[in-house]
């Protein structure tokens, strides 16, 4: 009713409510007719209504003059009461207006409060509110609230007490006298009309403040004065606000009262309340925040412990204390915490803190082990709900963005794979997040070509020595992996089904989010993990292609390192399936012996007895040459030792054949001879691309040793020896230079007919020689032996550039083990029949089935893809056994 | 080189199966026999298709016979199904392609492979068993007049081209 009369008499003047100015004391009242003269109505009633109101206009003018505010700009003189005394006239009007039949009749006259009231919010127009609008009217910097709030709490609180002194003085004692005198009994509503009086003063002075005050930007102010307060008392100094604030310590509790003092003041004028409670929500959940990424809860680095305790403790003792002090304050109505309610403050700053650190897990993981204190804390965070999901969604999208992309090398992918096994075992030992999380990973992994080979030399790779290099950023060999291999394997019992294990009393349920078929993995070693990538059997087969290489081309003597490593990866995988890679092993080490007892034998022509000889059932057994160390006795001419490879356990290895130099051939067929002497019926197949070397270079002006040269490159160099037809420089051994001035020149067509060798391998130990600066091109394709050194400066020049292309063919050429494209052509037939043989029972086929078939059909596998069947299918073609009918759909040619 | 993940593991047996069979395609792709090939139908490798070559000097010189062929889980213990899916005119095979040969009833032994049975269908061509037939008129007519059969088998075969498009 109030309300809506006032709203309305905003728009449309109603007598009753317009709001009157005190009436000045030399008005003359023309409306006024004498006492006893009849101004028109014949009515006493009228007549008395008529007194009344003249009485009360009378009243109303002495007792609105008195109570009317002091027309003065707000200052701080001003603001002080000058109070005009208080005559008995004036306290006459007043009683009569307020408890006296003056009263204001409902609806018709205006009752002195209301009067006042509007007295006070016309006052507070004209002369406060200009003030404060200068205050508040633009969008003001955030550090200058606290003074903005402080001012405009200290005006508000002048002009409220200005307000309501008067009022207190002069019109409640009134109606409280009213209330108490009028009835014998003081009467319970008499009494709260006084109360309620007051009230309303003050709630529409309250209300007339709160107008005033632009609200958004006022609760913007508040909270953000609330938050700097937090901060400031927490020592917060990273903030969401972007305030930088000197971190020289205040006095805390010097602050605090500041604090309490201002939310006072505002509640007392009126701006707390609902409002304000919105505006410390806000201000608390920012301040929740802030502490969150404050240093208090950094990962902690160095004892590596979870901050999440910390945080609780926070919460309870830190965090709920403010609340309350605030609420407090602030009057609200429960301004205790409710210990259900701390519990959710709890849990919800750990999901915060929780969200915080798993969007960072990525870098926590691959900092794995320094990272353990953020691992613990998202531990914690993992028992709130929904927590797994967003781990699992957040940490598969760091991966996916900044691990399984091309630039990443595959060492790098395979040691944050680690990484995550160890983070994610700390995390939930169940493993059912960590197949979540890894599954992506391990598929990338698979998908890319060096997975294997990286995994398995970085198993075979010795953490011994030298670690320096070998473990350089852009290495291939992985550091993690080959630690893991050194740890101790847990003792593990593979068949005992862990849920029936009835006398395990840790046993603990699956996880719910575990789906039902999963089971967990039974060991949680890392190894483990990187050879499940594959079926074990593939494994094997990629293993002792490795092996294979690693055995050939390894210099330790004793083999020891590798012995250790294949007990290793037996224990593992079983020794069932690693068959080969022993026999293997047990090939080097035997030719050692072999050799030694062979020459031994050359020495002294005596047969050593064949003891100690494998007993593998293999028949016939092949050999790489190891041609001749010089410096070992005699120094006379080259040494050879061979490897004796069993080659139905071995990888299919490089067959490169070419002639050896003479003296070499001479050796072999001794060896051989000597060889079946010993292993009886036993046969030799020399493999001569394998292997590798050392000479002795001697030119016009000075003598050269090089050492592990591969046997092409030591026949190439041979064969500038000058041929018996030429002039032969006498037995002084192989690989000797010529003594004249101007060296032997041949070319490659020489070059290759001589040696029977593949024009690859001539150019590229050609290639490799003009790099050591022993021989230099003269013509194209026609080189020539360096006799003297002392030559231009060309010569250099070619050489480096030369080095540069020998060293990349190299790496081409290195494997002893065949490569992809050697094991396509080498099986061409076969696949050629195959395709024949399916194109001709199932009719025309398209390039895809043709594909898919192979994989299934070809025993051993088609380790190829579409492009190179498509070539093989070319080359059917234009054998024209083959016809492509069009659109990749490939027929048999008829007829 | 990446490692190619294995066929899916089926139970002992059907792998064993499979083994068998893989080999026995990889000795037929490796060393072919003229005349006779085969190959399977899918990945599964239990379904052949299979192609013989008519014995010269037989009234099926020069023609082309598509045969159907099942293994069962027991292969090589029990011998395979065989059927001719090209028509065929022949004392032997009845006019749906069923064939009745010894050695793929009583007289299986688990020593015979693809290569044998296929060579054992090709020399049927030429040397019919007239005396337990499938086909009477068949048989008759073989042993009366080879000219009037010879008619009978021409007309009654198609080429797989035809046979595929139906």
């Amino acid at each position: 009713m109030y309300h809506r009369s006032r709203v309305f008499a905003s728009v449309f003047p109603v007598p009753s409510l317009s709001h009157t100015t005190p009436t000045p004391i030399a008005t003359p009242d023309l409306g006024y007719a004498g006492p006893g003269q009849s101004f028109g109505s014949p009515f006493v009633s009228n007549a008395s209504g008529q007194h009344r109101a003249v009485r009360r206009n009378l009243a109303w003018s002495t007792a609105t003059r008195f109570l009317s505010l002091p027309k003065l700009p707000l200052g701080d003189t001003s603001l002080d009461l000058q109070q005009t005394p208080k005559t008995a006239e004036v306290e006459e009007s007043l009683r009569y207006l307020l408890v006296g039949e003056g009263k204001g009749e409902d609806g018709h006259e205006e009752s002195l409060v209301d009067w006042y009231t509007n007295e006070a919010g016309l006052h507070f127009a004209n002369f406060v509110r200009p003030t404060l609008e200068e205050l508040w009217d633009k969008e003001m910097d955030l550090r200058h609230s606290w003074d903005a709030l402080q001012q405009t709490q200290q005006i508000l609180h002048q002009v409220q007490h200005l307000y309501l002194q008067p009022f207190n003085d002069h019109i409640i004692p009134l109606l409280y006298h009213d209330g108490s005198s009028s009835t014998i009994r003081p009467n319970k509503p008499e009494q709260t009309q006084a109360h309620s009086t007051n009230w309303k003063l003050r709630r529409d002075i309250h209300a007339t403040f709160a107008h005033c005050l632009p609200p958004q930007r006022f609760s913007k102010a508040l909270s953000y004065v609330l938050y700097d307060a937090g901060c400031r008392l927490f020592h917060i100094y990273v903030r969401h606000d972007g305030v930088v604030v000197s971190s020289t310590s205040e006095n805390t509790v010097e602050f605090r009262e500041r604090v309490m003092t201002l939310l006072r003041g505002l509640e007392q004028v009126g701006l707390g309340g609902d409002n304000a409670q919105k505006a410390f929500a806000h201000a608390m959940n920012r301040l929740v925040d802030s502490f969150i990424l404050s240093h208090y809860l950094k990962v902690d680095w160095y004892s590596k412990k979870s901050v999440v305790p910390h945080l609780r403790m926070w919460i309870k003792d830190g965090f709920c204390p403010l609340v309350e002090l605030v609420l407090g304050c602030l009057k609200c109505d429960p301004s205790q915490v409710e210990p259900t309610e701390l519990q959710q403050w709890q849990d919800m700053a750990l999901g915060r803190l929780g969200r915080a650190r798993v969007d960072n897990l990525f870098d926590f993981v691959i900092n794995w082990n320094k990272s353990l204190g953020a691992i613990m804390d998202i531990k914690e965070y993992l028992r709130l709900s929904g927590a797994k999901q967003h781990l699992t969604s957040s940490f598969s999208q760091q991966v996916s963005r900044r691990l399984l992309h091309a630039g990443a090398t595959t060492t790098y992918i395979l040691n944050v794979y680690i990484y995550v096994i160890r983070a994610f075992h700390e995390l939930e030992p169940k493993g059912v997040l960590l197949e979540r999380v890894a599954r992506p990973i391990r598929r990338y992994l698979k998908d890319r070509e060096d997975t294997a080979r990286i995994i398995i030399l970085s198993l075979l790779t010795d953490l011994t020595d030298n670690v320096g290099d070998k473990f350089a950023p852009g290495s291939e060999l992985s550091y993690e992996i080959a630690s893991e291999m050194q740890k101790p394997i847990a003792n593990l019992s593979p068949d005992q089904d862990e849920e029936l294990n009835w006398n395990d009393m840790n046993w603990q349920p699956l996880p719910t989010d575990a789906s039902p078929d999963y089971k967990k993995a039974k060991v949680e070693d890392v190894i483990w993990f990187l050879l499940t990538l594959w079926d074990r059997e593939n494994f094997i087969d990629e293993l002792k292609n490795i092996l294979g290489n690693h055995l050939l081309r390894c210099q330790d003597p004793e083999y020891e390192k590798e012995i250790r490593l294949l007990e290793l990866i037996k224990i593992r995988l079983g020794d069932d399936k690693l068959q080969a890679c022993e026999v293997m092993l047990r090939d080097v080490l035997d030719s050692k012996r072999i050799n030694s007892s062979i020459r031994a034998s050359g020495a002294s022509q005596l047969l050593p007895s064949p003891q100690g000889y494998p007993s593998t059932p293999q028949s016939s057994r092949q050999s790489g040459p190891g041609p001749s160390t010089p410096s070992i006795p005699p120094p006379q001419g080259p040494r050879l030792n061979a490897q004796i490879l069993s080659s139905f356990f071995w990888p299919p290895l490089r067959e490169d054949d070419f002639l050896v130099p003479d003296q070499i051939q001479a050796l072999q067929k001794e060896y051989e001879s000597r060889f079946e002497r010993i292993k009886g019926m036993r046969k030799l197949r020399w493999m001569n691309a394998l292997g590798d070397g050392t000479i002795t270079l001697e030119f016009a002006d000075r003598t050269e040793e090089f050492e592990k040269l591969t046997p092409w490159q030591v026949s190439v160099i041979y064969a500038f020896q000058p041929q018996p037809s030429e002039e032969w420089a006498g037995g002084q051994g192989k690989g000797k230079g010529k003594q004249k001035v101007s060296g032997v020149t041949r070319n490659v067509d020489q070059l290759r007919d001589m040696l029977e060798m593949d024009e690859q391998l001539v150019y590229q130990a050609l290639a490799f020689w003009v790099g050591k600066s022993v021989l230099r091109e003269t013509h194209p394709e026609t080189y020539e032996v360096i006799e003297e050194a002392s030559s231009s400066n060309k010569d250099s020049d070619a050489a480096a550039a030369a080095q540069e292309i020998a060293e990349v063919q190299a790496q081409a050429q290195a494997g002893a083990v065949k490569t992809q494209a050697d094991l396509l052509q080498e099986k061409k037939d076969v696949y050629m029949s195959f395709i024949f043989g399916m194109l001709t029972n199932q009719g025309n086929l398209p390039l895809q089935r043709i594909l898919m078939m192979m994989r299934m059909m070809v025993q051993g596998g088609f380790p190829f893809g579409a492009d190179e069947l498509k070539g093989l299918l070319g080359e059917m073609v234009t054998a024209e056994k083959v016809v492509n009918m069009g659109g990749n759909v490939y027929g048999i040619r008829k007829g | 080189m990446a490692l190619s993940s294995g066929t899916a593991p089926n139970g002992a047996r059907g792998q064993t199966v499979a083994q068998r069979l893989q080999k026995e395609l990889m000795d037929l792709m490796t060393k072919p026999t003229p005349g006779i090939t085969a190959f399977p139908d899918d990945e599964n490798m239990t379904i052949w298709t299979a192609t013989i070559e008519g014995p010269p000097d037989t009234p099926y010189a020069d023609l082309t016979f598509k045969l159907w062929m099942k293994f069962a889980d027991t292969y090589p213990y029990t011998p395979p199904r065989v059927l001719f899916k090209t028509p065929i005119y022949h004392p032997n095979v009845d006019f749906s392609g069923r064939i009745c040969l010894d050695i793929l009833k009583d007289k299986w032994s688990a020593i015979y492979n693809i290569t044998s049975v296929l060579l054992s269908l090709q020399s049927l061509l030429g040397e019919p068993n007239t005396s337990s037939p499938l086909n009477g008129q068949a048989a008759e007519l073989w042993d009366k007049d080879q000219e009037e059969f010879k008619r009978h088998v021409l007309a009654r075969h198609k080429q797989p081209e035809e046979l595929d498009a139906c």
